[in-house]
């Protein structure tokens, strides 16, 4: 197990490795680079003095060395355009998108799992189609166009909830506040991820349903529902682990688009603030910074996955 | 050969095509759903091309007395904030969502099958490399990859188009790639290398008809994940950028005016979830009528 974990560490760090090259390379070799970005509304010498106190006229090798190195000692370097250290800027917002993925990752497995086995319990019954028209709905309607209707049903005709921000103004940031705010984003985010859950659920019930033991389970004479919980349910949940790797790559990539259309404040948000302003150091280490979690996530979830199943191990 | 051998051959070989393309249809034909769906959009494709035909009204003339108006004779869907009749705009926006949609799928599914299948083919030392980037490219939040290659690149249509390709070239790549491992070690496949058929020609002739239907699926879910990626960046301001309507970036505008008329902000994101709907209803029926048993 030892080794297993070392190697899984180090193929981690390989490809996070490999993400900083992409990422930054994709900048800084495009035609102008990060240079265009602190041209407008600058006077020749103003240029100058920012190139230089950028770094930005050292050869682009040179240039990653010193991001490189400054990174993995935890100095992102200076927002263009808020002149804050990167670091401190992404610690502010990664609470709020962890809260939010949080919630949307917990909604969406427990929703994923409870429609998953109703469907595979139910196979090719009326229940069955429900639960995969609801699941090719989740897969189709985009998320921002659902918080969209979402605000004006919820926020702006029935006036239930807030329709953005984490906290109201007047509300002193009580949990119960929080909470009102929290429920609109992280159940659309929840909505759009759950399809993945559901349709691995579905088919690793089917899949454990035709084994041996199962059969045997039932030809036993037990009740369908000992069954399914004490037999079917615990070795379907294995391929239901492997997917939360996934979902959580697909959180990064729906709560860029969900946080704005709720004036969330978290990492989403300041990537595209910083896409918009072209501030390039932020949204390296944004970006970065997403996929640091997404590395760390896929690694928990492979040692998970390694711990339940020891045949993983021995690849 | 005799020639009445020959014919004999030929006479079997017609059969045998003919009795498959007969499964093919009967199996086509338990997919109602998958049939509606493709009905759907080739309606919705008639609509945003040749709609403007019929409907001449021009998509970006602004009309300053005529703000926010309800649905009129003149303007069935109503006029936005710069008083642009909305009817005119969401067929716009759809020639450039569907095109966007259509081309970055061509963009992904090509780089995906390239890398995939060289890939699986080859194995090796390409392999390992090709995966590993694969990996990387998984790694990284398709939505934040996307804002890079956009930061750095700018949002020019095409770049728009290349860049959502790239978002996915690697979830294509590593369905291809596990399609040509497979296929790679069947018999057919030794015997036209023993043959001595060249690499290329395997790979093309005899491997890739093989993956196919596979990749159909593929691109069919692939497009209506472009249309989704291409509206989520454009409602931002970092896609297709106005005057030019895309269905996306009608809905930037719109969520400003959410108290006011709710409706701007209804209608693209009811045209985008149709399509994007049929698109992914398509890919599943395809599913089933090329691999039954799944």
């Amino acid at each position: 197990m030892t080794a297993f974990i070392v190697r899984r560490v180090l193929m981690g760090v390989v490809v996070l490795w490999l993400v900083s090259v992409v990422t930054f390379f994709l900048i800084h070799l495009a035609p102008g680079g990060p240079s265009a970005a602190i041209s407008f509304d600058s006077t020749a010498e103003q240029r100058e003095a920012l190139l230089k106190q950028f770094g930005l006229y050292d050869p682009p090798l040179v240039r990653y060395g010193k991001w490189i190195v400054g990174t993995v000692r935890g100095d992102l370097g200076v927002s263009y355009n808020q002149g804050l250290p990167v670091g401190q800027l992404l610690m502010q917002r990664l609470p709020n998108t962890l809260t939010l993925g949080l919630a949307a990752l917990v909604a969406a497995t427990l929703l994923g799992l409870l429609l998953g086995t109703l469907a595979a319990v139910y196979r090719n019954g009326w229940v069955d189609h429900v639960v995969s028209t609801i699941s090719t709905l989740g897969m189709s309607i985009p998320g921002f166009w659902l918080g969209i209707v979402a605000i004006i049903l919820f926020a702006v005709q029935l006036r239930w909830l807030p329709a953005s921000g984490i906290v109201s103004s007047s509300g002193a940031g009580s949990l119960v506040d929080r909470l009102r705010h929290l429920v609109l984003p992280a159940g659309v985010l929840a909505f759009t991820l759950m399809p993945n859950v559901v349709r691995v659920t579905r088919s690793a019930l089917l899949e454990v349903n035709r084994a041996d033991y199962v059969r045997t389970a039932k030809g036993k004479g037990l009740a369908p529902g000992t069954v399914l919980f004490k037999h079917a349910f615990k070795n379907a949940l294995v391929p239901v682990l492997a997917v939360l790797g996934l979902v959580t790559t697909a959180l990064f990539s729906g709560s860029v688009v969900i946080e704005s259309v709720f004036g969330w404040p978290g990492l989403g948000r300041l990537a595209i603030e910083a896409a918009n302003g072209r501030d390039y150091p932020v949204i390296l280490g944004a970006t970065l910074l997403a996929g640091l979690i997404v590395v760390v996530v896929n690694l928990l979830v492979d040692l998970l996955y390694a711990a339940v199943d020891p045949r993983i191990r021995h690849e | 050969m005799s020639d009445a051998a020959g014919s004999l051959i030929q006479a079997g070989k017609d059969d045998a095509r003919k009795a498959q393309r007969a499964r093919f249809w009967r199996r086509v034909r338990r997919q109602p759903v998958g049939i509606v769906a493709l009905a759907v959009l080739v309606l919705l494709a008639a609509a945003v091309w040749l709609g403007p035909l019929a409907y001449r009204t021009a998509p970006n003339r602004t009309d300053a007395r005529n703000i926010l108006k309800a649905p009129t004779a003149a303007h069935p869907l109503g006029t936005d904030e710069l008083g642009r009749d909305v009817l005119a705009r969401v067929l716009a926006g759809g020639r450039v969502s569907l095109s966007v949609g259509l081309l970055a799928m061509v963009v992904g599914l090509a780089i995906g099958t390239l890398a995939g299948g060289l890939a699986g083919y080859f194995r090796g030392r390409v392999e390992v490399v090709v995966m590993r980037l694969v990996d990387v490219f998984m790694a990284i939040p398709n939505f934040f990859l996307i804002l890079v290659v956009v930061t750095a690149f700018g949002n020019h249509p095409v770049t728009v188009i290349v860049t959502v390709g790239i978002g996915f070239w690697a979830q294509m790549a590593r369905v291809v790639h596990a399609e040509f491992v497979k296929v790679r070690g069947f018999e057919f496949v030794e015997a036209a290398r023993a043959l001595g058929a060249t690499h290329p020609r395997t790979m093309l002739r005899h491997v890739m008809p093989q993956v196919v239907p596979q990749a159909i699926v593929l691109a069919s879910l692939g497009v209506g994940w472009a249309i989704l990626t291409e509206a989520g960046l454009s409602y931002l301001g970092l896609g297709i950028q106005p005057p030019l309507a895309s269905w996306g970036n009608m809905l930037q505008n719109a969520q400003s005016y959410l108290w006011l008329k709710p409706e701007l902000a209804i209608y693209p994101g009811l045209f985008i979830a149709a399509t994007v709907l049929a698109f992914n209803v398509l890919g599943n029926a395809l599913r089933d009528v090329f691999d039954p048993r799944g």
